[in-house]
């Protein structure tokens, strides 16, 4: 009897999102993360400090730029200077809740569900900010401001694993907010676009959960992006990337490997794969894809509309869907509907510019190091 | 019996102790001869080719060898700079600074401990260590590697020098050490006068040679005809102005003592570089260097492993005073006494240290291939 009724509870308690949130996709809402104020503060002055890149030339907000939705605009990414990127770069709203979630990081997923991680490769990758932490944290030791924002946020002096703490904090301040889908304010063609959603077009079958990402990588066809292979620049990264990872051929490959970095299978079957993407913020994150090839919401939908694209190792559920222009029309407004306010003002943006000076430590020879 | 073990107890006793007591006189060693450099030794595993020398070249001066494209070996290695950089503290990798004075690369072929701390063997590992470190290069194997494989020109090079079908990052090091081979100079006056050209040295050349040798004494360490003795010494060099007054350097600083795996308690309280200590971890080794060669001084100023003298008068002046003091007087060698040097015994040293310089090497920076895409498919 007693059993029953603690089931009961956590029948509730599991129930309460839906609850919260009667929107028409209830139980898909994010779930609400517990922030340190002052030390996502701290956080956010180290996402927008260049001094986190080995020549000072980019710091996090260079490539997850606020007003482009924490994405850049671009099809591909810039990267550090001497090279560019081969990838989409993904939009940061939201990016937390993959941890929970257990979705990992980047298109292909090679770096685990540990936020932590992430923030030490993108800092110390040589093609994205290429810095030495060990300098990076002598810099943070010289800067005052750090300092002083360490000690007062109970963590001490500045160091390497406390700003992989930091910055995640921030970024769990970068939360969808205002969602119409979350709000149950959806239009009236957002909503019969939901059922193309959750029908008809299939979306739902990769695209669920509360980020509408299920964590998993497939092929879809996308045609490749040739700028790759056109700019030297980027196709030296390409070729610096796989050799590192240990893919195979990686001088003759013309097409991203993708997910395959996870397993290398002999077979070759997880070429091409790249994770589900999560379908919140879209309106500021075009465009769109692994590669940027796709420009709209309405190519993307087109995309799928026409059974995805070219490849040997496409996913089999990808089938032309036979969809109207009424229902792309209505899918696309439910798509935008998932979007929510821009995250561009001061509690998202540091807003003071950070100056790359040094000034030396009085009394060098009497303190401490 | 009992007489007899003792007498040898004795001779071992005082055969363990004698070197120490050498030590404290502070001879310790043999010193090799001076004489005329000669010919640059072949390294076996990778022998000089003209081809392979022009390669060096090229890469020696091309950037994309560096983490952002931005900073070659001859940014810090500058042929209008003797080879060397012309600082006390070498510029570094951008938005960082330098923790050492940069070493020249002429006649550096023929050192067996490169760095100021001999934490490198051959060129061919010195080059890697720069063009990676930090406060360097800034630059990894993937990525540089990658970058010459777009370089047509360099392609058809490293095929023809190496045989690689495609350029391998290892040897672009071995092709920058077999260029840095070539810049040698040993023509100069006193190898002329050490080849019987007796007029090649003036009388107060001849003169400081006599110092060099005797009073002032510098042939205990600058000895062979390298004038190096690749040991290691505490001379009291005092500490670099630029760790108390540039914050940049600060950095540096202390990146240096926690990249070397110094212990917590030296990484707080060190304020001073202690050199051979960052690779033996020995406390006896704190502030100890490897003594620089003295060819081609002429043109690498400022002096001493922070650049700490702008000219050679200075450095003559500081061995004369019998050196300096620095953070680690404990480990200062006795070797250095004050020597009492007449102004115009002065001169004759200087004159002489001027000849062991010879032509500047002068050299334009080439003209590097660019970037080409590959097939599509």
């Amino acid at each position: 009897m007693r059993t029953l009724f603690l089931l009961f509870v956590a029948g509730i308690v599991a129930g309460m999102p839906s609850l919260l949130f009667a929107g028409s996709g209830a139980g898909q809402a994010l779930p609400t993360m517990k922030i340190n104020a002052k030390k996502a503060a701290l956080g956010k002055r180290l996402f927008f400090d260049e001094r986190l890149s080995g020549d000072g030339a980019l710091s996090c907000a260079s490539c997850h730029i606020p007003e482009k939705g924490f994405a850049d605009g671009k099809s591909l990414s810039d990267a550090y200077p001497g090279t560019k990127g081969f990838r989409n770069t993904p939009t940061l709203i939201n990016t937390v809740h993959k941890q929970s979630l257990g979705i990992p990081w980047f298109h292909d997923g090679r770096i685990g569900t540990n936020l932590n991680d992430v923030t030490r490769d993108q800092i110390t990758e040589t093609i994205w900010m290429n810095m030495d932490m060990r300098i990076m944290q002598e810099r943070l030791k010289q800067d005052p401001v750090y300092r002083k924002m360490f000690k007062e946020v109970g963590m001490g002096e500045p160091s390497n694993g406390k700003v992989r703490k930091l910055i995640p904090e921030y970024l769990k301040t970068l939360t969808s907010r205002n969602v119409p889908y979350d709000l149950g304010k959806m239009s009236a063609a957002a909503e019969k676009g939901e059922a193309v959603f959750m029908g008809k077009g299939g979306c739902v079958q990769c695209h669920e959960g509360p980020l509408f990402a299920d964590g998993q990588a497939y092929n879809l066809g996308v045609p490749e992006n040739k700028d790759i292979f056109r700019e030297p620049l980027r196709h030296i990264t390409f070729v610096a990337f796989n050799m590192f990872m240990g893919n195979e051929n990686f001088m003759n490959l013309r097409r991203d490997p993708g997910a395959h970095v996870i397993n290398h299978y002999s077979d070759g079957r997880d070429m091409g794969k790249f994770f589900t993407p999560t379908l919140r913020e879209l309106k500021q994150t075009a465009p769109y894809m692994h590669n940027g090839m796709l420009a709209t919401l309405k190519d993307v939908v087109a995309f799928y509309n026409n059974g995805g694209g070219k490849d040997p190792n496409k996913d089999t559920r990808l089938k032309p869907l036979g969809l109207s222009a009424l229902e792309q029309a209505n899918l696309v407004a439910f798509l935008e509907s998932l979007s929510g306010d821009p995250l561009t003002g001061p509690e998202h943006v540091y807003g003071e510019s950070i100056s790359q000076k040094y000034y030396p430590i009085p009394n060098w020879l009497t303190v401490k190091n | 019996m009992k007489n007899s073990i003792k007498k040898y107890l004795a001779v071992v006793l005082v055969g363990m102790f004698l070197p120490t007591l050498l030590l404290a006189e502070g001879d310790p060693d043999k010193d090799a001869p001076l004489d005329a450099l000669g010919p640059v030794p072949v390294q076996l595993d990778n022998k000089q080719t003209p081809e392979k020398i022009e390669l060096g070249r090229m890469l020696f001066f091309d950037p994309r060898l560096g983490g952002d494209a931005s900073i070659a070996c001859s940014d810090c290695h500058s042929p209008k700079e003797g080879w060397s950089f012309a600082a006390p503290i070498s510029r570094g990798y951008p938005a960082t600074v330098h923790w050492r004075s940069s070493q020249t690369i002429v006649n550096s072929a023929y050192y067996s401990k490169l760095f100021w701390a001999g934490a490198a063997k051959s060129l061919e590992a010195q080059a890697p260590s720069a063009a990676k470190g930090g406060v360097a290069g800034n630059g990894e194997d993937d990525v540089m590697e990658a970058r010459l494989a777009f370089i047509p020109e360099y392609r058809e090079r490293f095929r023809d020098v190496f045989g690689d079908e495609w350029p391998l990052i290892n040897n672009a090091w071995k092709a920058i050490a077999a260029f840095e081979r070539t810049l040698v100079q040993r023509d100069t006056p006193f190898d002329k006068y050490m080849k019987d050209d007796g007029a090649a040295l003036g009388e107060a050349e001849k003169r400081g040679l006599a110092l060099f040798q005797g009073k002032a004494n510098c042939f205990e360490c600058h000895n062979g005809p390298l004038f190096s003795d690749q040991k290691f010494y505490n001379l009291g060099v005092p500490r670099h102005d630029g760790w108390l007054e540039d914050g940049m350097k600060q950095i540096t600083f202390r990146f240096e003592l926690y990249a070397k795996g110094v212990t917590e308690e030296d990484y707080r309280n060190l304020k001073d570089d202690p050199g051979l200590y960052f690779r033996t971890k020995q406390k006896r080794d704190k502030g100890k260097f490897r003594t620089p060669s003295l060819r081609y001084t002429l043109y690498t100023a400022p002096y001493m492993h922070n650049g700490a003298f702008f000219g050679l008068d200075e450095v003559i002046d500081f061995y004369n005073e019998g050196g300096g003091t620095n953070d680690f007087a404990a480990n200062k060698t006795r070797i250095l006494k004050p020597l009492g040097l007449t102004d115009d015994e002065k001169e004759d040293l200087l004159m002489f240290l001027e000849s062991l310089s010879g032509e500047e090497i002068v050299m334009e920076a080439p003209k590097l291939p660019k970037y080409e895409p590959l097939a599509m498919d």
